[in-house]
């Protein structure tokens, strides 16, 4: 009877799939903070791709992508309440934990284990289930994105992949390029400053997503 | 200052030639808790950071786009499902004992005034108007009580479990007859294989269908299914992918509860 009793409660407190589905990420974060299971699985569904493939091209492998997105979700479920969204959005946070739990991974391992990449038979996803507004959205940022990146000066664009997608600190970029560390950190600081004029204000390109 | 512009604090070697490599991920962990606490009290660096965040927030969509593994969501989502069932039964627990504390409180209240001393003198002969009988009314009663002194001694409990595995811990959380195993530094169950809990009772261990491996840090938590009253141990053996209804090798954890 009690099981019965949760079970109707536990149905009438909750919207359903299809009305989640409709909330905005923010919305969901505040019923992820209460607990809701069925929020946290709209979330997960709406940016685990993106989560993987970040950090796929970090990890290299397939398993240890996994365990980085599978730790960085979890550790968004149980501190939901750390979620400001003064702070950016959703989308921004997930992928901020999940860049930090990648870097954190690829600093355990040696240098003897880095670089070995692909050859797991990982395809690009050539559909999606999102709304096909959202997609073509995502699509386009993500060619900026690569453009602004790709018109940067070898020397700056090197240093932020270094940096942001190898996980490798400044002071081990120095060492690999034979470069002053102050060479590195004003070439990440100018590229940087050039993509953002490139881009425009990406907090525009990607505000829904 | 804006980013497009030079000036002090954007010289490298100045304060603000740390935002970079911070909105990068390039500082190591202490140069990154110094530079935040930096920026607490520097506007300039603030603003800094600030506007290479963006872009940095940016980056993730120049990857290619990849699908992540249903297999992912399950193992994330049997987590996130376990944790909830956890949280609700620890929320029912709580509401449970707010009640009983109310009620004792209520109940201390009334005997104290000369008016409760009345109504609980007269309280066995209203129940017994219910056909129950003076002495079964009575029994019940100090049933009821024992049972809620019992929960409320419970709260949770942490058992510190046998970890058959050089360097590796778990700890067991029992609370209101559920429980929840937390693993530390263990290794991987293997190629092809998961680890499994069981339950004994009566010297046989039952099957659940908690299957779990761990992250590369070796973590990992996991609900017991079904609650551990009655059990004497929670065991966790390395089994073939999919589980076994009979384990195939010899526990590496073993948590006692009695």
């Amino acid at each position: 009877m009690r099981a019965m009793f949760r079970a109707q409660r536990s149905t009438s407190d909750s919207p359903s799939a299809g009305a989640l589905s409709v909330l905005a990420d923010e919305e969901l974060m505040q019923l992820v903070y209460r607990g809701q299971a069925e929020a946290f699985e709209v979330i997960y569904d709406r940016h685990a791709d993106a989560a993987f493939s970040l950090a796929y091209r970090m990890c290299g492998q397939r398993a240890l992508a996994e365990d980085v997105v599978q730790e960085g979700f979890l550790s968004l479920w149980r501190s939901g309440a750390h979620y400001d969204r003064a702070r950016g959005s959703v989308r921004s946070w997930v992928l901020g934990i999940v860049h930090n739990r990648a870097i954190d991974a690829l600093r355990r391992r040696t240098v003897r284990d880095r670089g070995r990449v692909s050859g797991e038979g990982i395809e690009e996803r050539v559909a999606s289930p999102e709304r096909i507004d959202v997609e073509v959205a995502r699509r386009d940022e993500a060619r900026e994105v690569r453009d602004a990146l790709e018109q940067l000066p070898d020397e700056q664009s090197r240093v932020i992949e270094l940096a942001f997608f190898g996980g490798l600190t400044h002071v081990q970029i120095a060492s690999m390029l034979d470069t002053p560390v102050g060479t590195v950190k004003g070439r990440m600081r100018l590229g940087l400053a050039k993509m953002r004029m490139a881009l425009g204000d990406p907090a525009e390109v990607c505000n829904e997503c | 200052m804006s980013v497009d512009e030079p000036g002090p604090h954007v010289d490298a070697d100045g304060c603000g030639g740390n935002a970079a490599p911070y909105v990068l991920g390039a500082l190591t962990e202490q140069e990154s808790e110094t530079f935040r606490r930096h920026v607490e009290s520097c506007a300039v660096c603030r603003e800094e950071v600030a506007a290479l965040k963006l872009v940095a927030d940016a980056l993730p969509a120049a990857v290619p786009q990849l699908h992540a593994s249903p297999e992912l969501k399950r193992r994330v989502m049997s987590s996130v499902r376990e944790d909830a069932r956890l949280r609700e039964a620890r929320e029912v627990h709580e509401a449970r004992e707010t009640r009983r504390s109310a009620r004792e409180s209520a109940r201390t209240a009334r005997a104290e005034s000369p008016l409760g001393r009345l109504l609980d003198g007269l309280r066995p002969r209203w129940q017994a108007g219910l056909a129950m009988g003076g002495v079964a009314a009575a029994a019940v009663a100090v049933a009821v009580v024992a049972l809620g002194s019992s929960s409320g001694r419970a709260g949770t409990r942490v058992i510190d479990a046998q970890v058959l595995v050089a360097h590796a811990r778990a700890t067991l959380s029992v609370s209101g007859g559920h429980a929840e195993l937390s693993v530390a530094d263990m290794p991987q169950p293997g190629a092809g294989r998961v680890y499994e809990v069981w339950r004994e009772r009566s010297g046989t261990p039952q099957p659940t269908d908690a299957l779990f491996s761990v992250t590369t840090g070796g973590n990992a938590t996991v609900s017991v299914p079904g609650g551990v009253s009655g059990v004497h141990e929670v065991l966790v053996t390395s089994e073939p992918q999919g589980g076994s209804r009979v384990p195939t090798r010899s526990p590496v954890i073993v948590a006692r509860l009695s």
